[in-house]
């Protein structure tokens, strides 16, 4: 191998790596928190008796779920302010990444529904629960100890993600170590650089997931 | 046949070869040439509106013109011109090995390449201009940089190219894009207000979208093009300087003046008849 490893010029640009890093961690929780939103109310309806409902969120979860999450960043980037639906950079990307996370979180908690066994929800009716204190008090919690450890691998997986903000010139991670790669021709280290600091922050928030697992209530 | 005769003759053949390469060598790549019957030009495929196929496959483009003025004065027939395709780093070392004749590919010039190879006179002077949608908030350069930061210019990723941007309008927002696409695209959809790119691009995308774009009115960051012989071929040089002078400002101007209005969408400025400017 002839090439030789300087790292002085990620020294001198880490603060931008840094930067870079929590303005993507920031657009994963942003787009988390309001994918998790869509997720719990899809979830949700298609438990309503009517048809209707259940076949919208199928509609919505199989037309984003076989759409490649780059398209629709560049579709909502570049297409909507032509059809008049104009969001700002920042914006634009969070809501691209919710309305993905939205359609893959409606699935896990789907699942995490489905496991909620039918004798319980029936106990509860029995003691006079509303519709409503059924699903908040007896199905919630057991439905998000279900569906923790998918959450945790959907949540890594989104802030990942945020990588692709770069294409719209948004400056996270990605972008920084593209930018010092033109720069300064350290492609090897920029991009090590970029890799180690992904890995260590996803150990960190599986780390922080699993600690969550082992605390929250069994039933 | 004895050793010392054979020697002798081995020696009178090498001469006679020798002498016979040095004759051609004396007589220049001018001679040679025209001995040949065609010029060779290295160019690129690719770039227009320098060099690129039209629809019918012909190569087409403003250093295709070039080469064009070069043939018809050599041979008088525009047509005895042999394209050889190169990628940008091959336009040196084609040159240096003879592959080609002259190289005409958007060829900056540079001290230090004019240490390398010989360059002719200019054909056009590269810069930067501002891309803007014709209509769009901003009309010019001056209403952009009385507008501060309230501007965004896309361009292309490279080094400096935020300090390119911010010679021109120094208080823009630089949303730097991977590929011309997307920084056309950003353009397109509003997400920028200008686009920085060369002016060259900008107006050959003006002259394929009439109507659509318009042109901020300023350039900057100037580069020299010119196209590039062998070093030391000083007739072939000599030539070549006479024949594009010609084209520009003499005999040849009228077709020059519709090459140059073909793909950068204006007409080059008519010669001065009387005193020749250039020795002014």
């Amino acid at each position: 191998m002839t090439y030789s490893f300087q790292f002085r010029a990620i020294e001198d640009n880490f603060d931008h790596f840094l930067y870079g890093l929590a303005l993507g961690l920031v657009l994963a929780v942003a787009a988390i928190l309001v994918g998790t939103l869509i997720g719990l109310l899809c979830a949700f309806a298609t438990m309503a008796k009517a048809r209707l409902p259940s076949r919208l969120v199928g509609i919505y979860v199989s037309a984003i779920r076989n759409t490649p999450l780059l398209v629709i960043i560049l579709f909502v980037y570049f297409a909507l302010p032509q059809l008049g639906i104009r969001l700002g950079k920042l914006e634009s990307f969070v809501f691209s990444l919710a309305i993905y996370a939205g359609a893959y979180l409606t699935e896990v908690f789907r699942a995490g529904l489905a496991g909620v066994p039918r004798g319980v929800i029936d106990a509860g009716r029995a003691i006079g629960l509303t519709g409503f204190q059924l699903a908040l008090y007896v199905i919630s919690p057991i439905m998000w100890r279900n569906c923790l450890p998918a959450l945790g691998t959907t949540f890594i997986s989104l802030f990942k993600d945020t990588s692709l903000a770069a294409v719209i010139a948004i400056p996270e991670l990605t972008y920084q170590a593209r930018k010092l790669n033109t720069e300064t021709f350290r492609v090897a280290e920029a991009w090590a650089t970029a890799s180690l600091l992904y890995l260590a922050t996803c150990l960190l928030i599986a780390a922080g997931l699993r600690q969550l697992e082992r605390r929250f209530p069994k039933f | 046949m004895n050793r010392q005769k054979f020697t002798l003759l081995a020696g009178l053949c090498a001469a006679t070869l020798a002498s016979g390469f040095g004759n051609a060598a004396l007589a220049g790549k001018l001679e040679d040439i025209l001995a040949r019957g065609k010029i060779i030009v290295g160019i690129g495929l690719t770039n227009p509106p320098w060099h690129f196929r039209d629809e019918k496959g012909e190569m087409v483009g403003y250093d295709v013109d070039m080469a064009k003025i070069l043939a018809k004065g050599l041979f008088g027939d525009e047509t005895k011109i042999e394209f050889v395709n190169q990628a940008s780093d091959a336009r040196i070392p084609n040159l240096v090995t003879d592959k080609v004749d002259i190289t005409c590919q958007g060829m900056t010039v540079t001290a230090e390449r004019a240490q390398q190879v010989n360059f002719t006179i200019p054909y056009y002077r590269e810069g930067v201009g501002l891309m803007m949608v014709a209509g769009g908030k901003y009309k010019s350069r001056d209403e952009m940089k009385a507008a501060g930061n309230a501007v965004t210019v896309s361009v292309l990723q490279n080094v400096y190219a935020e300090e390119m941007v911010h010679l021109a309008l120094p208080e823009a927002k630089v949303d730097q894009y991977e590929s011309f696409d997307l920084m056309y695209q950003a353009l397109n959809s509003g997400r920028s207000d200008a686009a920085a790119t060369d002016m060259s691009s900008l107006q050959w995308f003006m002259i394929q979208n009439p109507g659509k774009y318009a042109d901020g009115g300023y350039g900057w960051n100037p580069q020299t093009y010119s196209c590039a012989v062998k070093r030391g071929e000083q007739d072939w040089l000599n030539f070549v300087n006479i024949a594009f002078r010609e084209g520009m400002t003499g005999v040849e101007f009228a077709t020059f003046s519709k090459s140059f209005e073909t793909w950068f969408g204006v007409k080059p400025p008519e010669p001065q008849v009387g005193f020749p400017a250039e020795l002014r």
